[in-house]
């Protein structure tokens, strides 16, 4: 790596030991340390009555008939494309009750009826949905759960389980968690954590929990999509192991609302966070080039909320993570997907293979059984603002000045929430944790292999546009081994300078010799997919496949690195350039 | 209390006592509670305080009581200021920042009224102020404004931009007066860009009515001009409208005038005397010099078309005279 690897904290260092013996021994002693969400119970009633309070107070300016008349159009609309079943069918029932309530009130006279009342129903009715629980023998049972899986799974697929005992395959080997981990571990006890992972697959939910459990951290709360609830197994963990519900299909602003200030209350309450900011899995394989701001800015009105209310610790920290797959899971779909959305084309649906529990066994043991490894990296912490934070919770600013966050929330002497103010401040902090993230990210010789490929293909059709060029044939796509490997020495030192400069950082495997780091690279590649991304033969390499291709290709756009000297100037993240190819 | 109250009842610092700021202090001196200006000399600053004027920046001016000169940062920032005009020349920029950081509490609003951008790296004046001072809610003052026309109070407008609503409320409490309209803008980037590339062409247009042509000559030029300062600020991320409102167009009606250091610099330059000799006997800081060499590198590194910015590059570096330069705009 050019950066040393962080030497394991505390509990780390023992669950990630080598020995067989330790893991028998870490599933009776797990270290589960407690934390806020475990009050979740206790406060959880006077918890949902502020979110219902500071959401009927939202929209007290606002007229009501047309915000409940819109909401109810909005719900019917979704009620009708709903489809249901065993497990859905009684939240369904629940909601059609709600809403034909609203729609009579509604058709009543003006005076007969309080549209106050109708509109705390509504909210309250959301935030019943919203708001987790949180029950300790469940996440007690789920910590032993998951790491055990994950071990029985590694020793089982591990092609080095026929070693001598005490040569077993670990964890540590295939999972390597990088960055500021001592200093998230010191943050979490300082103030609320919320941590921002960059989202390619949904095994990243299970990867970010098992992290968070690896770095002897409490647990922490996060949002699930409603559709994952339909499953009752995972329904009956989630819904006990603090997460709350978020679901993209209620497109209202009583919703939206309720599910901000719920997201609010228990980052004042301290309860650390999860957030996949992107809003949803990158399509294109490239990092997050925009975040949700919605979520993201309940961050700054927790602080403000923390602050005004004497909180012992108000601080709410963004921890960005960067996780860095050779493959993912959903590789195909997601880009299937994004072309289909930036081509314009009509959508040909490809089935979402990615929560079926074959798929992801499958995943994991092709993971453990070829030696191939994930690599996480916790970023820089931020405040809510984007501004660095050191270990002990001081927002630095320039010139070594130390920032005292409730100046930056003073608006004319009063320290307030300033809703004008407040968007841009979480505006800018978007703008860094996209920054952020492009500079944590770790590139891996997968990614650089595919990504040489496809600019050096590109060069031999300069006129083609985007889509023509996915659809070059099977010889277009071939290229004489020797021509490519001058290709990758050359471009190889664009790399090291990017890294260089604090702009990424490269793999261990990227300092290997070009012909090593390229063999191991397309081994990579070739390991999750039925049909190869990139093959490798005496005198040639070539793709079979031009999406997946441009796919892990785009895990290098957002630094100009395809473009001219001069134009990278002018180029910001998620932009395209003028023959539609992500630059 | 309204934000009209706040400001009216408010502690505001200036940070350089050239024209532009002193007049600055003086819009705002009837419309706060306090106005210090911060200045170099000692001397001078005693002077100011003296004599309520500073005949060498602005001639005719007189301050009001509420104004108060200081030249040791410390006075000039102790009980704190709710916001801060930074009226200073770029190439000071970085360093005054970096020597003033650690005396921002983050809770002031910074307006800057300087039109240029950092030699060399091309950094908008609002971004070196945010990479130095720790603080976010920082706007421009920009416009049509020939500071000795404001201090005779002549009516004139200008804009207030800033991505933060409460730097453009401040602003507008401040600075508005009876004969001074402020308008509210957003597009920070246009703004600023506009008001950096719109004295590259006062220099232009200074040095072609050196050689007596008409007013068909000068339309010419200030037209093709104007789209090419659009060209150059939309590629840089700002708005094609703010080009074309008091911030773009108004400002380069203004600066292409005899009134306009730029303009003087190429009026005198194009009629031969040497350009060091310009600078040093205007007394004040011309910024379009420094601005068009970097300017230029900029737009001939990315492939921006800019033929007048070349032209004007051109003349200041001694390259060609304006004759020449004239047949190869009209040839090309």
């Amino acid at each position: 790596m050019t950066e040393h690897k962080d030497k394991p904290q505390g509990t780390f260092s023992r669950v990630i030991s080598k020995k067989k013996s330790d893991f028998r021994l870490r599933l009776q002693k797990v270290p589960i340390v407690p934390g806020p969400l475990f009050r979740l119970e206790e406060i959880r009633e006077a918890l949902l009555d502020r979110v219902a309070e500071k959401t009927r107070d939202g929209f007290s300016e606002f007229d009501l008939e047309t915000l409940l008349g819109e909401a109810l159009y909005a719900e019917r609309l979704r009620l009708k494309a709903q489809k249901t079943n065993l497990f859905t069918s009684f939240r369904y029932k629940k909601d059609q009750k709600l809403w034909n309530q609203v729609h009579q009130g509604l058709l009543r006279p003006g005076g007969e009826v309080d549209l106050q009342d109708l509109l705390k129903s509504v909210i309250q009715h959301f935030a019943e949905e919203i708001g987790g629980h949180f029950h300790p023998k469940v996440y007690e049972f789920a910590t032993h759960a998951v790491p055990w899986g994950f071990s029985w799974l590694l020793n089982a697929a591990s092609v080095k389980r026929f070693l001598p005992w005490g040569m077993t395959e670990s964890l540590q080997s295939r999972l390597h968690i990088l960055g500021e981990v001592s200093t998230l571990q010191k943050l979490s006890k300082k103030g609320t954590i919320l941590l921002v992972p960059t989202h390619q697959s949904n095994i990243d939910s299970v990867l970010v929990g098992y992290v968070i459990y690896l770095l002897s951290l409490p647990p922490f709360s996060y949002g699930a999509g409603l559709n994952l609830f339909s499953n009752p197994v995972l329904s009956f963990l989630m819904s006990r192991l603090g997460s709350y519900r978020v679901d993209r299909q209620k497109n209202n602003d009583i919703y939206r609302a309720t599910l901000k200030n719920y997201s609010t209350q228990i980052l004042r309450e301290g309860m650390h966070s999860i957030f996949f900011p992107g809003g949803g899995r990158s399509r294109s394989g490239a990092i997050e080039s925009r975040v949700k701001l919605g979520l993201l800015g309940t961050a700054l009105e927790a602080q403000i909320e923390g602050i005004r209310t004497q909180q012992p610790c108000p601080n709410v920290y963004i921890i960005p993570m960067v996780t860095s797959y050779h493959f993912v899971l959903e590789a195909s779909s997601l880009i299937e997907s994004h072309l289909s959305d930036v081509g314009k084309h009509k959508y040909i649906g490809i089935r979402d293979e990615s929560w079926q529990i074959t798929q992801i066994f499958g995943f994991f043991w092709k993971l453990f059984s070829s030696q191939s490894g994930i690599l996480i990296r916790i970023g820089k912490p931020m405040d809510v603002f984007g501004n660095p934070v050191d270990e002990e919770g001081r927002s630095m600013g320039p010139n070594d000045t130390v920032i005292d966050v409730s100046r930056w929330l003073t608006t004319r002497g009063k320290l307030t929430h300033e809703p004008q103010r407040d968007r841009e401040y979480t505006r800018e902090l978007g703008v860094r944790l996209v920054d952020r993230f492009h500079r944590e990210n770790t590139v891996l010789t997968s990614h650089w292999v595919a990504f040489v490929l496809f600019e050096v293909l590109r060069k031999k059709y300069p006129d083609f546009d985007l889509f023509r060029f996915l659809r070059l044939s099977l010889p277009q796509r071939s290229l004489p081994l020797s021509d490519f490997l001058i290709a990758a020495e050359r471009s190889h030192q664009k790399l090291i300078q990017l890294a260089s400069e604090g702009r990424l950082f490269l793999s261990e495997e990227l300092s290997f010799s070009t012909e090593k780091w390229v063999r191991d690279g397309v081994k990579q590649l070739g390991l999750l997919h039925d049909i190869a991304v990139v093959k490798i033969s005496e005198d040639a390499i070539w793709t079979e496949d031009m999406n997946l291709l441009y796919y892990y290709r785009n895990r290098l756009s957002g630094y100009g690195l395809s473009l001219d000297e001069g134009k990278r100037n002018l180029m910001m993240m998620g932009q395209y350039d003028s023959q539609g190819f992500l630059a | 209390m309204t934000h009209r109250d706040f400001w009216h009842n408010s502690k505001i610092g200036v940070m350089g006592a050239g024209s532009w700021g002193l007049v600055l202090a003086h819009l705002a001196s009837h419309n706060c509670r306090e106005v210090r200006v911060w200045l170099r000399s000692e001397e001078q600053a005693r002077s100011i305080n003296a004599t309520r004027a500073h005949p060498r920046a602005m001639a005719g001016l007189q301050l009001s009581e509420k104004v108060r000169a200081y030249s040791s940062m410390e006075r000039f920032f102790e009980g704190g200021l709710d916001a801060v005009v930074w009226a200073l020349p770029s190439s000071a920029c970085r360093e005054q920042a970096q020597a003033v950081a650690h005396r921002l509490t983050g809770e002031e609003l910074i307006i800057h009224a300087t039109k240029g951008v950092e030699p060399g790296t091309l950094r908008r004046i609002s971004e070196v102020l945010g990479d130095e001072l720790p603080t976010r809610r920082l706007g421009i003052i920009s416009g049509p404004n020939l500071a000795s026309e404001i201090a005779k109070g002549e009516p004139a407008a200008t804009v207030i931009a800033s991505s933060f609503s409460e730097v453009c409320d401040a602003g507008e409490v401040l600075f508005s007066s009876d004969r001074f309209r402020i308008y509210r803008e957003t597009d920070v980037i246009g703004v600023e860009w506009a008001g950096v590339l719109k004295n590259i062409l006062a220099i232009g247009v200074g040095a072609l009515d050196a050689l007596g042509f008409g007013w068909n000559s000068r339309a010419m030029l200030i037209t093709l001009g104007l789209s090419e300062m659009l060209r150059f600020g939309v590629a840089m991320g700002g708005l094609q409208s703010t080009f074309l409102s008091l911030a773009g167009v108004g400002d380069l009606m203004a600066t292409c005038s005899p009134l306009s250091r730029n303009y003087t610099v190429g009026l005198r330059v194009a009629r031969g005397e040497p350009l060091e000799t310009v600078l040093a006997e205007l007394g004040h800081v011309a910024e379009g010099v420094k601005t068009t060499q970097s300017v230029w590198e900029f737009a001939l590194e990315n492939g921006i078309e800019m033929p007048m910015t070349r032209g004007v590059y051109r003349l200041l570096s001694g390259e060609a005279s304006v004759p020449e330069i004239v047949h190869d705009l009209m040839t090309r």
